[in-house]
């Protein structure tokens, strides 16, 4: 019945018992460069519709950052057919909402809808995408609302503002050093001339991945697709902003001031993204580390360093083999009353060393690509999830069809390979440290 | 063990439209009083469960606000048989999510497995709520960093927001405290606070047991039999006991707290689940500001005016009425205009000017996006359990469009008249310039 989750079972039974179904992704592409996506799933008569594009925060030219959200705003305000509000109406009526995602790697549209809308869908989406109403009017009300939205993720929020300030810290040429929502001295200097700009040279058809996940036939979506997105006009792509990072000359440090109630600390690392073929057994021994070290309950930071030395009150660490480039590993603690920053640094590197000259246990390394792997499989039952996999995947470079293979990846990674990967990429001299301190009023 | 159903399964299917179509949901009830609701979909190899219970924050003793949410922590934490070293190390195994966590009405404790996995995790879910460890050392713990994480909280606008709601609301009531507590209430409870509450309300008699996933009933029951028929007894207090709430209004707090934007929330009591006027109170809450884009106070306040980022509504429909809410977060220096708005907005809805276009949009938001609510099993355990424990209709998510589909412009502007008078609401300011 499914593909997908034939291969992922299959990879579960390397590890136990497991029998299993079939089908599987169908692709096709236009002359325009539009791609198409399909998973058929006949489970329930619904279909996730989701358009990802190929432009995010890190496309942005420096001074403008904050554009490529600012369209998750202006996209809901109508086209050359629609008329401002009817788009936001029609898709209302069909059950949907202000669905959309931005990153710094990528945006996303997407609905849910019973399968016989799906068309109807796409020809609204090919439409807003293609002839956006991009009137000046529009743009100041949101870039306001934009505003706000920054003042409550970010400028209202302690450890928000210091996430930000530190990956601004972390990286020099990078565009992970900005944040997607922009900064607000870049807000207040946006003009619709920008944002018109922006749009006429990243919203073209190469750039548009159609994915569509559910009761729907394969066949019919080509020819849907051939219809609206495959009919636009082909416009140039320009390649993505992607620098090379420089190496870090030894650790940075940095201090985030601000009203809060508690301390946080929190480190950062440049490390390798997954480039298949290239580090498959590097990237997913790196992911296989961070999540024993910060993953499901046995997570080693929190036994350790919360539980049994009381260094924090909670403590996680992230890493992103997906994501374009590079990524920024993270670890962090939050310290209740009594527990020292210091502390809690040393606690950390210890348990970094530790990892980096000990093997992690053969029984514990098996629970951790387990759980990798069943999270996968949970997740099969969401069509949200399963088409936002496809789409991300397409997105960053990777392709979908390297779904499974990644997790083939993780099923080889041996407990030498982890301390290896520990030793040379999560070191001290590579990385930057921050601390949100509670501001004492005087 | 041979089973002994109390009542047989009894499977509803309504007619449905193709595209709405939903699985039915199947009952049975084990002969120690448990009830037990199954949705089946074998198109993924797993299962989802949810127990509910009625000893959420409800049933915290006075002045111990936060012993439910610590139960919670502590029975998913360890058991009497496995320290919580060797127990997160079984769970790991075999990849199986076991949880627990306290609302106003209920703790629930859930699982999510593999279908493969599903008898050790059927294994651990009975050992968790069986044989609970009560470590005192982990209890030392445990209570330590929850009281450091409700300090941490109060760095949030919409906590603090939260807490001056629910003492101006409810007061001495039993929803007079948010489920993870205060630093004040979380300082004063004891082991033995958790023990009690556990012994007093922990109980198969009235609790639901929610089902989604690859299994069918016949072969779900023996299971569950084999495991829970030792589990006896029932809770010294039921959902039935929670007394009705007083209402208050006109009523206003402000909390002061270092942030450029101040948050506003509106706040006055809601329907209750059992609220004959239900659907046409959940109707009129989507069109006022819980629909998102569409909504009033969404188009007033954010499309015409810019004033803020997010405006919406909602209403707990708990065992009695609970919040009713109504919240924004704009720059402090536009907090008066955009109450100002809101309110506009709420007298002129209680004046019934509500359009029959409004309506037919707000019906038909809905209905579409009915079936992004049960896009995974453990968002349908989430409704099965609720439909359980709150005793609705078996096919009330098979009939959910219909009934939505049959509120009418009167109903929903006698419900806007009951709830929307500008007058009847509280208010709640969060921020540093207050004035």
């Amino acid at each position: 019945m499914l593909f997908r989750l034939t291969t992922l079972l299959m990879l579960l039974s390397s590890l136990s018992v497991f029998s299993a179904h079939a089908g599987q992704l169908q692709q096709a592409e236009f002359k325009n460069g539009v791609k198409l996506i399909v998973e058929e799933d006949h489970s329930a008569p619904v279909a996730m519709v989701q358009i990802w594009l190929k432009v995010g925060g890190r496309d942005e030219l420096p001074g403008k950052t904050g554009l490529a959200h600012v369209f998750e705003h202006m996209m809901f305000k109508g086209s050359k057919k629609l008329g401002p509000g009817e788009y936001s109406k029609r898709i209302s009526a069909m059950g949907g909402n202000d669905n959309a995602f931005t990153s710094n790697d990528y945006t996303a549209y997407f609905e849910t809808v019973p399968s016989h809308r799906v068309s109807e869908v796409l020809g609204m989406e090919a439409e807003r995408f293609a002839n956006l109403r991009l009137r000046d009017e529009d743009f100041q009300k949101e870039i306001k609302v934009i505003m706000e939205e920054r003042r409550m993720r970010t400028e209202d929020d302690p450890n928000s503002r210091m996430f930000e300030e530190l990956s601004a810290a972390s990286l020099r040429l990078h565009p992970y050093r900005n944040p997607v929502i922009g900064w607000m001295q870049d807000l207040e200097k946006l003009s619709i001339e920008d944002v018109k700009a922006f749009y006429n040279k990243h919203y073209v058809p190469g750039n548009a991945i159609v994915v569509v996940v559910g009761d729907v036939d394969f066949a019919e979506m080509e020819k849907t697709v051939a219809k609206t997105f495959g009919r636009l006009k082909a416009k140039p792509v320009s390649p993505r902003f992607n620098p090379v990072e420089p190496e870090p000359f030894g650790p940075k440090r940095i201090m985030v001031e601000v009203p809060a109630q508690l301390p946080m600390l929190a480190v950062t690392v440049p490390v390798p993204v997954w480039k298949p073929g290239e580090n498959d057994r590097e990237a997913a021994a790196l992911a296989l580390a961070t999540h024993i070290m910060a993953g499901g309950r046995s997570a080693r930071l929190s036994r350790e360093i919360v539980d049994a030395q009381r260094k924090a009150f909670a403590a996680s660490a992230g890493y992103d083999a997906t994501a374009m480039g590079l990524d920024l590993w993270y670890a962090y603690g939050l310290l209740g009353p009594g527990q020292k920053p210091e502390a809690f640094e040393k606690a950390l590197w210890a348990l970094i060393d530790d990892m980096a000259s000990n093997p992690v246990g053969e029984k514990q390394l098996k629970a951790a690509k387990r759980n990798i792997i069943a999270a996968n499989v949970f997740a099969q039952d969401s069509l949200y999830l399963r088409a936002k996999e496809i789409g991300h995947m397409e997105v960053v470079g990777l392709g979908a069809n390297n779904r499974d293979n990644w997790l083939e990846q993780i099923g080889k990674v041996e407990p030498a390979d982890i301390q290896k990967a520990v030793k040379r990429w999560l070191k001290q001299e590579r990385s930057t440290t921050g601390l949100l301190k509670p501001e004492v009023k005087s | 063990m041979k089973l002994r159903l109390i009542s047989m399964i009894t499977a509803l299917f309504f007619a449905m439209p193709a595209a709405q179509a939903v699985p039915p949901i199947q009952q049975a009830t084990l002969p120690n009083g448990l009830s037990v609701l199954l949705m089946e979909a074998h198109n993924v190899p797993m299962l989802s469960m949810t127990l509910v219970i009625p000893a959420g924050s409800a049933f915290d003793a006075k002045g111990k606000g936060g012993t439910a949410t610590m139960l919670a922590g502590m029975l998913a934490d360890h058991t009497a048989r496995h320290d919580h070293i060797s127990w997160a190390d079984m769970l790991d195994q075999d990849a199986i999510q076991l949880g627990a966590g306290a609302g106003q009405d209920t703790l629930s404790i859930s699982l999510t497995v593999l279908k493969d996995a599903l008898t050790p995790g059927l294994d651990a879910f009975s050992e968790l709520l069986k044989q609970p460890g009560w470590n005192k050392k982990r209890f030392a713990i445990m209570k330590q960093d929850t009281l450091a994480a409700a300090q941490k909280e109060k760095e949030e606008p919409g906590v603090q927001a939260a807490q001056a709601a629910v003492e101006l609301l409810f007061g001495d009531h039993p929803y007079g405290h948010r489920p993870s507590g205060t630093m004040e209430s979380l300082a004063t409870i004891s082991l033995n606070d958790v023990k009690s509450l556990f012994a007093r309300q922990v109980k198969p008699s009235g609790a639901v047991l929610a089902v989604s996933g690859d299994i069918t009933l016949a072969e779900l029951l023996p299971l569950l039999e084999a495991r829970l028929a030792d589990w006896q007894g029932k809770p010294a207090q039921m959902l039935t006991d929670i007394p009705q709430p007083t209402a208050l209004a006109g009523l206003s707090k402000d909390v002061h707290m270092p942030t450029s934007q101040t948050m506003v929330q509106l706040n006055r009591l809601g329907a209750a689940r059992s609220d004959a006027a239900f659907f046409p109170v959940f109707v009129l809450n989507h069109m006022l500001g819980g629909g998102g884009f569409g909504s009033r106070l969404m188009e007033e306040v954010r499309e015409k005016r810019g004033l803020v980022y997010g405006v919406y509504s909602y209403f707990s429909p708990l065992a009695v009425a609970g919040p009713f809410v109504i919240s924004l977060q704009t720059r402090a220096d536009q907090a008066t205009q955009a109450e100002d708005v809101v309110r506009t907005v709420l007298a002129e809805m209680a004046a019934g000017k509500i359009s029959k276009d409004q309506l037919k949009a707000s019906k038909e938001n809905l209905i579409g996006s009915f079936a992004q609510r049960l896009d995974s099993n453990r968002e349908r355990v989430e409704l099965i359990s609720m439909i359980g424990i709150y005793g609705l209709p078996l096919d009330y998510l098979s009939s959910w469009t219909q009934h939505v589909e049959a509120v009418s412009l009167d109903e929903v502007t006698a419900e806007a008249a009951r709830f929307l008078k500008p007058e009847s609401w509280n208010r709640i300011r969060v921020g540093s310039k207050l004035d």
